[in-house]
């Protein structure tokens, strides 16, 4: 199994402050990955410094076989990773349809997304001409998962899509995010652990900034030690 | 409806606002009176419009206070009546400009292979500081001697004038001399704005495209000094009308060329550093009036000659009578107004339709809507958001520039002429919310009107009901009423009318 992104001992500052110490995920093609942690561990740092926008200040990061750090955000964005950051980060006033719009890489893709899009999101379907800001949260968190897949990405950094969301809703993202990795590779933040375990085929958890453990999900879910100690969760 | 309501409910409240304002002052004047303050305030608007629309744009975008936009706003009229009446200013300086742009596309295409060769931090620093020196070396030589006064005496050069006579140009070789110092004083530069690694790269043109650009630019500046004198009998020679339309191409080209060079240089290293860029922008300003007094002189020009439709001597009894006759000033409602003021509302209603339009219609204006709420998420859909900040800043002061210009024949022309319009065009960007284009249309109108009917009431008295005699406000009270309005505005919508960023 070819990995599509391997991250490799990253050091991140922001300011004067350390926070990633450290870290190393590797995400295999077509697999779920989710990254496990406490609050503050620096789960959303990864993600941000994957994509350059907290540039880490050293290790590797690969992306189809070529190194990616240091970079600029939009060139690696535009190698092929959507990123749907937490509190989703919809354009208010744009339309559902520009929003989904300012997402083409190349004229027409999403023309030729669409029928995905559509499947996998019917409601956005109904909302196409209001403006973002006018949706609720469930939708918002839709429409900017939509997004990532406007262009064809091979990758997707998910930060959090459960946050704020009532449970029926969390079913429902969630739903959404399985049926969109039969199309891509997906590299997940989620807290909610009953959620990440029964999504996510790889984990790697990160603990005050560091990678401490990854395997394979089937295998954590049967070690309540490590589940405790790590995630504070059973 | 609760919905459309809530939708609107910032446009709605302006409009009762600005109705209940209009039919209180308009009570105990005149119509005729009235509608020629209300075309007068609009007028002033417009004025303020053309600069607030790129101060709120590229606040909005790039959280940069623009204290230099004024300073854009005398450029555009200085740029302008040297145009039409002076080109050779011009022809003779337009190569020099060139060329230190051209020198800079160059190095920083190619500096990345020096930078790469310098390791540590400590020398690159120096190097940085050696090379900046080195440029405004260059430049302090190349300028050395430069007869700007000379070439500048022939500022009145009045319609169907004489046309200066060749042997007042600099000699052909002195100037190429500049030209080429002034190549090299752009290498440096270049070399400091260039990336220092290769993986910081932009994508970017191959090099011969480079190298082709660089050579079109030089080829264009040595081309105008080769045509300088036939170039400036050919202005010269143009009829009224098609110098002005010359001036205001000239001078909105001149603003955002400004304004591409002042983001690329100064403000561009400091994003995320808003105090630093605010400061640069505030020093640039008062740099850029000095640079403006030592070329064209402090003294100040008469208004530029208005386009012919403006200019002729007598009063036309309406519009469709105006456009044949061409009248100075036309009839409203039996009371005389100035045609040209009514130009530059036009011009002010047409840039805020364009404009509108390229936000609401085009990828680039989508872009810009995006970035003004979230400028990190639209550079992580994979869109090179800085080059959208290069393009608004140009685009902002173009506007400004363009307002110049058309202001150079209602205000005349000098160096503090920006100051006042800068003032006012940041309060109504406040007013109407930072950031929000209609805001700072509704911003405009709204202090243009404030403007016009606190001058009338200074100057005439407002007719009070338990009152015998008009009270009278001081002149101040008319330039207070602008702040007045930004404050009572603030204090029901702290964020402006449209605004929406905290």
């Amino acid at each position: 199994m070819t990995s599509v992104l391997k991250v490799d001992d990253i050091h991140t500052f922001i300011g004067q402050f350390h926070i990633l110490e450290g870290v190393s995920v590797e995400v295999p093609e077509g697999s779920i990955t989710v990254l496990l942690g406490r609050n503050g561990a620096g789960k959303t740092t990864t993600l941000k410094s994957i994509l350059g926008l907290t540039p880490p200040s050293s290790g590797t990061i690969t992306f189809n076989g070529e190194a990616i750090h240091g970079q600029h955000t939009h060139q690696i964005a535009a190698k092929g990773i959507g990123y749907v950051p937490e509190h989703r980060a919809i354009f208010r006033d744009l339309t559902v349809e520009e929003n989904l719009r300012i997402a083409e890489r190349e004229k027409g893709d999403l023309a030729k997304r669409a029928d995905l899009v559509f499947d996998i999101f019917p409601d956005l379907k109904r909302l196409i001409k209001l403006p973002g800001g006018n949706l609720s949260g469930g939708q918002q968190q839709m429409l900017a998962i939509a997004r990532a897949l406007v262009p064809d990405n091979r990758l997707l950094l998910i930060d959090e899509p459960s946050e704020g969301l009532a449970p029926v809703l969390i079913e429902q993202v969630m739903e959404c995010v399985r049926q969109l990795s039969a199309h891509t590779t997906v590299l997940l933040v989620e807290q909610n652990f009953v959620m990440a375990s029964q999504l996510a085929d790889r984990y790697t958890i990160i603990e005050a900034g560091k990678s401490v453990m990854s395997g394979m999900m089937a295998e954590l879910v049967k070690d309540d030690e490590i589940i405790r100690r790590y995630l504070g969760a059973t | 409806m609760a919905d459309y309501w809530n939708r609107n409910r910032a446009l709605l409240i302006t409009v009762a606002i600005a109705f209940a304002a209009i039919a209180m002052v308009a009570r105990g004047l005149e119509p005729k009176v009235w509608l020629s303050v209300l075309l007068s305030g609009v007028t002033l608007a417009s004025l303020y419009f053309l600069l607030a629309a790129g101060l709120s744009l590229i606040f909005g975008l790039m959280d940069v206070l623009n204290f230099a936009h004024g300073a854009l706003f005398v450029l555009g009229a200085y740029v302008g009546l040297s145009t039409s009446a002076n080109p050779r200013l011009l022809f003779n300086t337009l190569p020099l400009f060139l060329a230190v742009a051209a020198g800079a596309v160059l190095a920083e295409r190619f500096g990345v292979h020096l930078w790469r060769r310098v390791h540590t931090q400590a020398r690159r620093r120096t190097l940085r500081w050696v090379l900046l020196v080195l440029a405004v070396g260059a430049i302090a030589l190349s300028a050395r001697g430069f007869p700007i006064r000379r070439i500048n005496a022939f500022n009145v050069t009045a319609v169907g004038g004489a046309v200066p006579t060749a042997e007042a140009q600099e000699p052909l070789n002195l100037m190429i001399r500049r030209v080429a110092l002034l190549f090299l004083s752009g290498l440096p530069f270049g070399l400091v704005l260039a990336p220092r690694e290769r993986q910081q790269e932009r994508p970017r043109r191959p090099a011969w495209q480079t190298i082709a650009f660089v050579v079109l630019l030089l080829a264009i500046g040595l081309f105008g000094l080769w045509a300088r004198d036939a170039g400036e009998r050919l202005v010269l020679g143009l009829s009224v009308d098609m110098r002005f339309l010359l001036a205001m191409i000239v001078g909105a080209l001149a603003g955002a060329a400004a304004g591409t060079a002042i983001e690329m240089v100064l403000i561009r290293p400091f994003y995320g550093n808003p105090v630093t860029q605010l400061v640069l922008t505030l020093g640039l300003s008062i740099a850029f009036i000095d640079l403006i007094e030592g070329v064209w002189g402090e003294e100040g020009n008469p208004p530029m000659w208005p386009p012919s439709f403006f200019a002729q001597p007598c009063r036309s009894r309406s519009l469709l009578a105006w456009f044949t006759e061409r009248c100075r000033s036309i009839d409203v409602l039996g009371r005389a107004f100035p045609t040209y003021r009514l130009f530059i509302i036009a011009v002010g209603v047409l840039v805020f339709v364009a404009v509108g339009l390229l936000l609401k219609r085009s990828r680039i204006g989508m872009i810009i809507r995006a970035g003004v709420q979230d400028s990190e998420m639209v550079e992580a859909l994979g869109i090179n958001v800085r080059q959208v900040f290069t393009f608004v800043f140009a685009l902002g002061s173009g506007l400004a520039a363009l307002g110049g210009v058309i202001a150079a024949p209602f205000l005349g022309v000098y160096p503090a002429m920006g100051s006042i319009f800068q003032l006012q065009a940041f309060i109504a960007v406040v007013i109407g919310g930072m950031g929000s284009f209609p805001g700072a249309a509704v911003g405009t109108v709204l202090l243009g009107l404030a403007r016009a009917f606190g001058d009338h009431f200074v100057a005439s008295g407002l007719q009070l009901p338990f009152l015998e005699e008009p009270f009278r406000g001081s002149p101040a009270i008319a330039q207070a009423s602008t702040v007045l309005i930004m404050a009572i505005v603030l204090l029901v919508r702290p964020s402006g009318i449209f605004g929406k960023k905290e």
